[in-house]
């Protein structure tokens, strides 16, 4: 009986041996019968009213709802999608639209015309719209359709190029949907089954599970998708994905920065978007400089330049860099803005080096100067939160508390919810707070208005400098004058030391390589990565 | 009798609306979802209009009142972060996966469970109750999304047998189920082990004995059948756990259940979800409390009398 | 004349005195004890002197160094370091003292609370007892998890709140063991007899029924301090413990949990130690009980 026993378990040993030591490599998945291929995304808010849902989740209408003007894949430049050529008036009120003839819905609802562009504009501005453009949408004072193919939106407000394409592209959230399906089946068509013009067709979604697509046969491009099926599978563990990728479960999908190097070395291919899509700074809370601000307190610990230079000369953000952010980021100069952004100047990248050189010596110093030192230490909190496919703030949190313990600050890092976070500085309750947010590219009169504006709701920091300056770009509609004023507010935003920048990234994925042999897309997409269509399967 | 169960349902009652107001005064205590809800663009109107787009400006009081009213019927709103899909609606939509998880679950431990109790003690007090015990217990020191994940890593990746995630056949369930499972197993072992001891002793199974019958005869038919009742209890509170339990698997597995509804509606405010799956649960537990009350009461006339 | 001896041969390890021995030795709980007092006791008491690194400093270039038996590990970090570059053995010691902390607070002050309570319920009966019941009911069906999130949801990760919640969770089992106890104890004679005698209903309660009861208590908080430890570690890991300053394991693993894979060390290590720590409390747990009381086997 007990020799049985022992020869039974060593046999089994020896087959789990075996099995164990096998090479581990990314599922065999073959790629002439990869009928449907599947997205592992690390997850997004489910519903088919897109004007409820924030931009970076537009990722699940990516295939089957087209937007007027489309992205160059390599360069992110408009190109002509729904929309063939565009102009706009003099004074930038009024732009105008000419749409592609003889596009199809859909599931046979019918043609494209200018009624479908109107009536995804009336979607946006619905009462229950929390779109991410709607306060741009909403300064639509008409929108006219001289006939089936023209449309032309008429703004109470001069728009510059930059933000009506931004709108616009496939980064904005104007979603043709059909109307003529509208009409028929009203919200509820376009909850259960939706129809677009897209390169695939939407077939069917489970809450909490994944979405399925089927291949448009007839889009208006004639471009034929190599694959018959698309799916984006919702995994919103990282070890998940990583491991569905490994077994083959799934051809692509979104890995965090920690596992690069460990799906690269098991073999995984990596793709990297064309273009730079999110940057991620430290906003400090209290930054209400405003005179006569009724919540702005002159003891706030953040609030003095000295203490933000020092915190901001603490960090050495090439060491964060490659270790946090595994090399796969790019140092940012200051927040919001990239070289094609209005009112770049190229001499932001060697004032960095000069204004926010790495230095804990000279913090200690200014910290000191500030009035603080090891009988009165500087303390504030850091407030971390974690969301699907931004999982790098506990980590930046923890790597700044250690940079600034070094030079004798308390910083202590909290792990709270976003809706926690957003809800404290939205009611002025952050003096004694900073924050790392991951923020998607935008144009940069869209950002300053947001976060350094005082009607915008974010209040990174606000003066009265940026606030008499801002005053006058909302007003122009001068390209050269506007460039110059955008640049002097960056300039300013630079030298206060408003906020501690940090990076700007990539959206990179990673692929089966026996599966997918290409993959191209520009990045600053509502859904970051996009261009399904585009992927090409190894043959 | 009838006295008993009408006051016990009475209080049953009583308890399910204590528990309402508490998760509506937590939830709406919890914060704004129209934070989560708007974008970082949005601006001061944005947020007066959805405000009152869901009617969030009225007093708590009447907010409550609403609720409830709604709640009687069976509605329980909206839900926030769904838009378009009723609370009830949604939390209907997932249960059948989380009952369908705590259930294989239940299953598999006890699967595992009754064997190992029931040699546990019949070998009372040697070296295979010790290993019985140790293996039992291993499963209720395991943090259960470690092992979660320690056990897709090995079945899903290194050997694939198995696949890692979601909701499917058989294969989807097995995975989830031990690491929800596991857990129950020393319990449930235990109740077994001690039950069967209890009544191997007894009388009429040394009847049995002399009787001639077989001893596993004896074992399996005379003192499992016997045994079986305390575990009925158990049984009851084992369900409530196992329910909320599911939350981390879920999330490790994205197991499409209610574990995982109410930790997204949790995150993103969406108080009508989070409201409805906490009080359907508290329901359930509640009632599987009453029912097993009122057999306890049927089997033991003395309860009734207290 | 009936062979009263057995004619079986002896296996080679039993001579006589190692037979003894073993037999002592299986008397107590040493192996759980052991552990306990080595994963949990000693770390959580000594840690300042124990610990060879600072758990809370790290250099972010010595990020996820692998543990010294394996390529790249060193002595230096003998269990490795994790994504700060923090020492893993540090951070585990000083680990067991935030983890034994929140428990035996938790389960203190809930087991006071839930033996008052319980004791008042089974010996008053009537009213009381059903009302007591009731909140029993209440808490007992409220899930733990989802009161934490929202709780935290509501008030922030903070020592405070985790113990709030883990003492609205546990109180509620002590009330149920006491009063089952108490109603059972109540009808005894020596109750009884010191009613006659003219002791005061406090009185009663607490030097007669009380120390009856403290075994199945001593039990129970034992069996629950696995549990807790369980707990926070799963409120970690849906991002509604204890504050990410403190280096508790249940904090750790859920940092760790991407790198499952990859830097294993960073969750493997605290995992094992909740669970060693946990097994052998259930182990001891285990043991009182069935040396203490037999009639808890429905703990």
């Amino acid at each position: 009986m007990k020799l049985k026993l022992a020869s039974l378990f060593t046999g089994l040993l020896m087959v789990l041996a075996v099995m164990f030591g096998t090479v581990l490599t990314p599922g065999s998945a073959d790629a002439a019968q990869v009928k449907r291929l599947i997205f592992a995304s690390a997850g997004f808010h489910e519903s088919n009213r897109f004007w409820t849902i924030a931009r970076p989740d537009h990722l699940q209408y990516e295939p089957y709802w087209e937007t007027l003007v489309g992205m160059d894949p390599k360069t992110g430049d408009p190109i002509p999608q729904l929309a063939t050529k565009w102009e706009h008036s003099p004074d930038f009120k009024d732009w105008t639209f000419h749409l592609r003839k003889g596009v199809q819905f859909h599931y046979g609802y019918g043609e494209f015309t200018s009624a479908d562009v109107v009536h995804a504009h009336s979607l946006l501005v619905r009462k229950d719209s929390t779109a991410t453009l709607g306060p741009l949408w909403r300064t639509v004072d008409k929108m006219e359709t001289p006939d089936k193919y023209t449309v032309v939106f008429r703004f109470r407000n001069p728009i510059m190029p930059p933000s009506m394409m931004f709108a616009v592209q496939r980064s904005g959230d104007l979603r043709i949907a059909s109307k003529a399906q509208w009409d028929k089946e009203g919200v509820e068509g376009l909850d259960r089954r939706p129809a677009g013009t897209g390169y695939f067709m939407f077939a069917g979604r489970q809450t909490g599970l994944n979405i399925v697509f089927k291949r448009n046969p007839n889009h208006w491009s004639g471009h034929k998708v190599d694959f018959e099926e698309l799916e984006f599978r919702i995994a919103r563990e990282e070890a998940t994905r990583l491991a569905l990728l490994l077994s083959g479960d799934v051809h692509i999908g979104d890995l965090p920065r920690e596992l690069h190097k460990d799906a690269l070395a098991r073999g995984l291919k990596r793709f990297q978007s064309s273009l730079a899509v999110d940057w991620v700074s430290v906003y400090l809370g209290g930054q209400w400089h405003l005179k006569g601000h009724k919540h702005f307190d002159p003891k706030a610990p953040l609030v003095n330049k000295k203490v933000r230079q020092a915190l901001n000369i603490a960090i050495d953000r090439e060491e964060m860099l490659k270790s946090v952010f595994a090399g796969r980021a790019e140092l940012a100069y200051l927040s919001l803005w990239i070289p094609a952004s209005e009112g770049w100047n190229p001499k932001w990248e060697s004032k960095f080096k000069e204004l926010y050189a790495y230095n804990p010596e000279k913090a200690k110093q200014l910290l000191k100067e500030a009035g603080y030192g090891p009988g009165n230490p500087l303390k504030f909190q850091i407030w971390v939160f974690v969301e699907p496919g931004e999982s790098e703030g506990p980590a930046i949190g923890d790597a700044l508390a250690i940079y600034f313990k070094r030079i004798g600050v308390e910083a202590e890092v909290q792990t709270h919810d976003w809706a926690k976070i957003r809800t404290t500085y939205r009611k002025y309750l952050s003096k004694n707070i900073m924050w790392p947010n991951i923020i998607g590219w935008r144009p940069a009169d869209n950002g300053v208005r947001n976060f350094y504006y005082s009607k915008g709701n974010n209040h990174h920091y606000e003066d009265d400098f940026l606030e008499e300056t801002f005053g006058k770009v909302l007003k122009s509609n001068d390209a050269k004058e506007r460039d110059s004023l955008m640049r002097a507010i960056g300039d300013h935003l630079q030298e206060v030391y408003a906020d501690i920048p940090l990076f700007w990234f990539r959206n990179e994925v990673f692929a089966n390589p026996k599966v997918v042999a290409e993959m191209v897309y520009p990045g600053p997409a509502a859904g970051r990565t996009s261009h399904f269509e585009l992927i090409k399967l190894v043959k | 009798m009838q006295r008993y169960i009408a006051v016990r349902v009475l209080q049953s009652l009583l308890a399910v609306l204590v528990m309402s107001v508490i998760v509506f005064g937590l939830a709406r205590l919890s914060g704004n979802p129209i934070d989560v809800m708007l974008p970082i663009e949005a601006e001061q109107e944005d947020y007066d209009r959805l405000t009152k787009y869901w009617g969030l400006d009225k007093p708590l009081h009447v907010q409550y009142v609403v609720f409830v009213k709604k709640a009687l019927q069976g509605d329980f709103g909206d839900s926030l972060k769904y838009q378009g899909q009723s609370a009830m609606g949604l939390v209907m939509e997932r249960l059948p996966a989380t009952l369908e998880l705590a259930g294989f679950a239940l299953l598999v431990s006890v699967i595992i469970a009754v064997p190992i109790g029931v040699l546990a003690a019949v070998a009372k007090d040697t070296g295979w109750d010790a290993a019985a015990k140790v293996v039992a217990l291993l499963g209720q020191s395991l943090p259960a999304f470690w092992l979660g994940i320690v056990l897709m890593w090995i079945f899903a990746v290194w050997l694939g047998w198995l696949p890692s995630s979601g909701r499917g056949g058989l294969q989807h369930l097995i995975l989830p189920a031990i690491t929800l499972g596991w857990f129950q197993v020393a319990a449930i072992m235990r109740l077994v082990r001690s039950s069967m001891l209890e009544v191997l002793d007894s009388e009429f199974v040394k009847l049995a004995r002399v009787k001639g019958i077989p001893e596993w005869k004896v074992v399996w038919k005379h003192c499992l059948r016997n045994a079986g009742i305390a575990p009925l209890t158990f049984f009851a509170i084992i369900a409530g756990v196992l329910l909320t339990g599911s939350v981390v698997t879920e999330t490790v597995f994205t197991w499409p259940g209610v574990g995982l509804l109410v930790v997204d509606a949790v995150r993103s405010r969406d108080f009508q979800v989070v409201q409805a799956v906490v009080i359907i649960f508290a329901f359930i537990f509640i009632l599987c409390n009453l029912l097993v009350d009122i057999l306890y009461a049927y089997l033991d006339p003395r309860i009734r009398y207290q | 004349m009936p062979q009263l001896t057995s004619t079986r041969t002896l296996p080679w390890y039993a001579i006589p005195w190692v037979v003894d021995g073993w037999r002592q030795v299986k008397r107590y709980p040493l192996f759980s004890l052991g552990i306990l007092i080595f994963v949990l006791v000693i770390p959580a008491i000594f840690a300042p002197w124990v610990a060879p690194h600072d758990p809370y400093m790290g250099t972010l270039s010595n990020r996820l160094t692998p543990p010294v038996w394996q390529d790249g590990g060193s002595m230096e970090h003998i269990l490795g370091t994790d994504k700060l570059g923090r020492d893993m053995l540090s951070r585990i010691i000083y680990g067991a003292r935030v983890s034994l902390t929140v428990s035996l607070i938790a389960i203190f002050v809930g087991g006071i609370m839930g033996t008052v309570l319980g004791l008042i319920s089974g010996y008053f009966g009537g009213r009381t007892d059903a009302v007591i019941m009731r909140l029993v009911d209440i808490s007992l069906s409220i899930p733990t998890i989802l009161l934490a999130l929202v709780l935290v949801a509501a008030v922030g990760p903070s020592f405070g709140t985790v113990i709030t919640v883990l003492i609205v969770l546990l109180w509620a089992r002590y009330a149920r063991l006491t009063r089952g106890e108490t109603l059972g104890i109540k009808e005894r004679d020596f109750i009884a007899r010191a009613r006659v005698a003219g002791a005061s209903h406090t009185r009663i309660m607490f030097k007669y029924i009380f120390p009856n009861v403290f075994n199945s208590l001593i039990v129970l908080a034992t069996l629950q301090v696995g549990y807790v430890i369980l707990l926070e570690s799963a409120l970690s890991f849906l991002g509604a413990g204890l504050p990410r300053a403190e280096p508790a394991w249940g904090v750790m693993v859920a940092d760790g949990r991407e790198l499952i894979v990859t830097a294993w060390w960073v969750s493997m290590f605290p995992g094992l130690a909740i669970m060693l720590t946990v097994l052998s409390l259930n182990l001891l747990g285990d043991w009182l009980r069935d040396h203490l009381d037999p009639k808890l086997r429905n703990l």
